[in-house]
């Protein structure tokens, strides 16, 4: 049997000469829950709605449960979804909203009402259940969302942006509540969201897009220590980007010359001798040390800047060799001025070749 | 101080609310309390008082008759024009090929002078019109079809000229309405016409109804295409007219009375009809 | 076969856009083809029996309609009086509807509905008393007489257009150029009116409408000097000569036409009919 739940195949969906799905390839597993991930615009509603039916792509095919639904319309294809603006039915209760799944299934009444009852229960709600949603906050009113994508168990839950609508506090709450949710239910699940910090914290796995295209999937420590694209690098937390030269490739290391200094670097598949390429390394990965230090791998001479504090952190600007600036940030323990000489180490094994 | 100033808020406000205010008195209010003494005085008359007017209308059976007739015309055009508003409405929403066309359409029986538009009507399904050579020419039927001056006829003419107001206020709610619903709905398992039938029709009800009740009103008051279209059928606005404008001498009393009947009639069904309105969603 | 039901499925769907663009036009044609006819009618002759269009052509209806039904002077009577109408109508909602939509008013809902009763009212009601104190003031049969009358009516759709165009106002450029230094003067010209001015231009075009198409208020006021275009198509539908009723619509229907113009361009229609939902 077929391993992914969700599937699709170089799907193209274009409106007018906006591309706002370029030859998309995303499979989700079955039981997994994969962020889509990426900036307003990119494309990520699009391949939601194809999934769902509401879109027909140009070109490419869906697949959900192994089956090709493309042409299936969107009621027969047995999916839930939560929305960004919660799209509860104004004119329902609570009850009637997560009964409306049931009621379209036409589920005999008994069973109904456990089924609705058991779906508030799950997000904490039994006692609102004759409350319309107007009188609930935009929290209360996400979990009911939540309960109508579910009540009928679904093969599918998809949420697009569903947290975007609530302040940032409850944003964080609401989060560990739909992972340990959708985690006990043991439900595949597609996460549509434009924030980095949600999608590392949430996922299995992470498809990050750009401009239509699906940049790059894996896990969130992938995709966050190792991203393969500098859009992705720079998408998904602060990043230094440094360009340079491959001169030597010894033992799966990249000797990268830039300017006069001499990087050495995990080479990247497909990395070779002569091109240019970006060595990339998040700010706090990079060590800062006293003038005095002793030499060691990758580590240069510099002059601290500029520093900003950022609490429990200070962000610093080294100046290394002419034109080369490197962001650094560390924990305030050891403190540098601005204009003071600095040693500043960036450990190989958080450098990465980015090829362009 | 502050007792002071607000005071002279309280009347700037007044001066500035007083042309209106003059204007509603002395155009409206003035007339209809004219109307309504005229309507209890004896005919001809210009003192004493009578119920004799009312009376006499209240137990003439052709009275209750008018009065049917003007509900009759003025419900049938609000349902029908609610029908055909709302597939008009759908259709426009998803901006079909010419759909600006078509908006501009629903204008033209509000924009264009009423009874230029009952007197093309009467051309168009006239025995001779081109309603009825389609009737004979194309389907070939034997004989034309009368519809001028019959209440079919009159129905017809009424949502024509009165639908604008249930169509516009139905589509600028639908289009107000979040798409999200529908889409919500639609992975929920729902058919498009389930969608129509649980989500978007009670979610645009509100809209709909405060449409007809312009639509109502329209209907309920018409004067002049009835004047012009009605031949037997005489509705309220008519007869009043005819009061004064057949008999003579004229029959002021007469009518006024039966205006006072026709704007309480209108007042009652309008709180009625109100009340469904503001009900909270169900 | 599944090609085949492919086909199926795709002449389906060309079905459903089928009936739909029928109904479309069906609708289109049932609005507009009495205007067709009436168009065909003023310029044709000989028009009788089983035939779709006139078998000859000609223009003498229309100076017919120009000698003998006076249209010239029934337009201008028309203009006159909706302009009028308009001015009063505006001149009286520009300070009600400030104040009903910017000012403390106490109970606001009720002045409201009020001053909107007399779109509820069947106008025949209070024209009946109009008509007997214009009589007493010797107003009947004057331009201004029925132009007042015309205002019972366009006022409250005025008062209505306007105070909703000052309530959406927004407060805060209002304050930003009082900050920023402008006199009130100058505020007043050079950012309240020109937000304003959609609105009361929308004001102006109904008003227009409702005055021009004004039937019932003018028949109870007017007089031979006074005889605008409902009434001179009301007479002439009685009077029976079609072809000539026909010209005459058509010369009196080419302001509508204008409107019709402008509040597609300028205006949301949606605005000409709401206002009625808090009643
Ligand atoms: N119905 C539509 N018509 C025209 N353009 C659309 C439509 N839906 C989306 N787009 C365009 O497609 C692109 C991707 O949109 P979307 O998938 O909504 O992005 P995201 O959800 O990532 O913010 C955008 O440029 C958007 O303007
Ligand atoms: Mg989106």
């Amino acid at each position: 049997m077929d391993d992914n739940m969700i599937e699709l195949r170089n799907v193209t969906k274009r409106y007018g000469p906006i591309v706002a799905n370029a030859n998309v390839n995303l499979s989700v597993r079955r039981g997994e829950l994969m962020t889509l991930l990426g900036p307003s615009g990119c494309g990520k509603t699009t391949a939601l709605r194809c999934i769902t039916g509401q879109v027909t792509p140009d070109e490419g095919r869906v697949f959900i449960d192994g089956v090709d639904v493309t042409d299936v319309p969107t009621h027969k294809r047995e999916l839930g979804m939560v929305f960004q603006n919660f799209a509860l039915f104004p004119h329902m209760t609570v009850y009637e909203n997560v009964e409306f799944p049931l009621m379209i299934r036409r589920v005999p009444q008994g069973q109904r009402r456990e089924m609705v009852m058991d779906a508030l229960r799950l997000i904490r709600m039994e006692s609102y259940a004759q409350h319309y949603p107007r009188q609930l906050s935009g929290g209360q009113q996400q979990r009911v969302g939540l309960a109508r994508a579910l009540v009928y168990h679904p093969k599918v839950l998809l949420l697009d942006e569903p947290l975007s609508n609530l302040d940032a506090k409850l944003r964080e709450e609401m989060r560990f509540e739909i992972r340990d949710l959708i985690s006990r239910l043991g439900i595949t699940a597609l996460y549509v969201t434009h924030d980095q910090a949600e999608a590392l914290a949430l996922s299995d796995r992470v498809a990050v897009m750009n401009a239509g295209r699906i940049e790059q999937v894996g896990t969130p420590d992938e995709i966050y220590e190792s991203p393969r694209s500098r859009f992705v690098a720079d998408f998904i937390g602060l990043s230094n980007f440094i360009r340079g030269k491959v001169l030597a490739i010894e033992r799966g290391m990249a000797i990268v010359a830039v300017n006069h200094i001499k990087l050495m670097v995990p080479a990247a598949e497909g990395t070779q001798v002569g091109q240019d390429i970006l060595v990339f390394i998040r700010p706090n990965d990079v060590r800062l040390f006293p003038v005095d230090f002793a030499k060691a791998e990758n580590t240069f001479e510099g002059v601290v800047h500029k520093l900003t504090y950022l609490g429990d952190t200070i962000d610093y600007r080294v100046i290394v060799a002419e034109g080369v600036q490197i962001r650094v940030q560390t924990d305030g323990k050891v403190r540098f001025n601005a204009g003071e000489a600095v040693k500043v180490c960036l450990p190989e094994a958080r450098c990465r070749v980015i090829l362009e | 101080m502050s007792h002071f100033t607000n005071k002279r808020q309280n009347l700037i406000t007044f001066l500035l609310l007083s042309p209106g205010l003059a204007g509603f008195f002395g155009l409206f209010f003035y007339p209809m309390l004219v109307t309504l003494f005229r309507s209890l005085r004896p005919e001809g008359q210009t003192s004493g008082w009578t119920l004799g007017n009312y009376a006499a209308f209240l137990s003439d059976p052709d009275f209750r008759g008018i009065i049917w007739l003007t509900f009759f015309l003025a419900i049938t055009s609000t349902f029908l024009s609610i029908l055909l508003s709302v597939p008009l409405a759908l259709l426009l929403r998803r901006k079909p090929v010419g759909h600006r066309l078509f908006r501009l359409t629903i204008l033209v029986p509000i924009t264009v002078p009423g009874l230029i538009g009952a007197l093309g009507l009467l051309l168009f399904w006239g025995s001779r019109g081109w309603f009825n050579l389609l009737l004979l020419q194309v389907f070939r039927l034997k004989a034309p079809l009368t519809i001028n001056y019959t209440l079919t006829g009159l129905v017809i003419f009424y949502v024509w000229h009165y639908f604008s107001y249930t169509a516009i206020t139905t589509l600028s709610t639908l289009e107000g309405l979040d798409p999200a619903f529908e889409e919500a709905a639609r992975v929920a398992g729902a058919t498009p016409w389930q969608v129509l039938r649980y989500i978007v029709i009670p979610l645009i009800m509100p809209g709909i109804l405060s449409g007809s009740v312009l639509t109502f009103m329209a209907a309920f008051g018409a004067f002049s295409i009835p004047l012009i279209t009605g031949g037997n059928y005489r509705p309220l606005s008519v007869a009043i007219y005819k009061q004064i404008g057949i008999f003579i001498p004229a029959r002021w009393s007469a009518a006024s009375a039966m205006a006072m009947i026709m704007a309480a009639l209108q007042v009652v069904f309008l709180i009625f009809y109100m009340r469904i309105l503001r009900r909270p969603m169900a | 076969m599944t090609a085949l039901a492919k086909r199926y499925w795709h002449a389906l769907i060309n079905q459903k856009k089928l009936f739909i663009y029928t109904f479309l036009w069906s609708f289109f044609l049932w609005i507009t083809s009495p205007f067709l006819i009436i168009l065909l009618k003023s310029v044709g002759r000989n028009w009788f029996g089983k035939r779709w269009l006139p078998p000859e052509l000609t223009l003498d209806w229309y100076k017919w309609a120009l000698t003998i039904a006076n249209i010239p002077q029934v337009l201008s009577n028309t203009l006159i009086i909706a302009a009028i109408a308009v001015t009063i109508s505006t001149l009286l909602a520009l300070p009600t509807g400030w104040a009903l939509g910017r000012r403390k008013v106490p109970a606001k809902e009720v002045l409201t509905s009020i001053i909107l009763l007399p779109r509820m009212i069947p106008p025949i009601a209070y024209a009946l008393g109009i008509a007997q104190i214009f009589y007493r003031l010797h107003l009947v049969d004057t331009h201004l007489g029925v132009a007042l009358a015309h205002v019972a009516i366009c006022a409250p759709y005025a008062i209505l257009v306007l105070s909703s165009t000052f309530e959406g106002l927004d407060e805060r450029v209002l304050e930003a150029a009082a900050v920023c230094g402008a006199s009130q003067l100058r505020t007043f010209f050079h950012v309240t009116l020109p937000l304003v001015l959609p609105g009361i231009l929308s004001s102006i075009i109904f008003t227009f409408t409702t005055s021009y198409n004004e039937f019932t208020l003018t028949l109870m006021t007017y007089g031979p000097h006074t005889i605008t275009l409902p009434v001179r198509t009301y007479l002439a539908v009685g009077e029976g000569y079609w072809e000539v009723t026909s010209a005459l619509s058509i010369i009196l229907i080419i302001p509508s036409l204008f409107v019709l113009f402008m509040v597609q361009r300028q205006v949301q229609p949606e605005k000409l009919v709401g206002g009625f939902k808090g009643v």
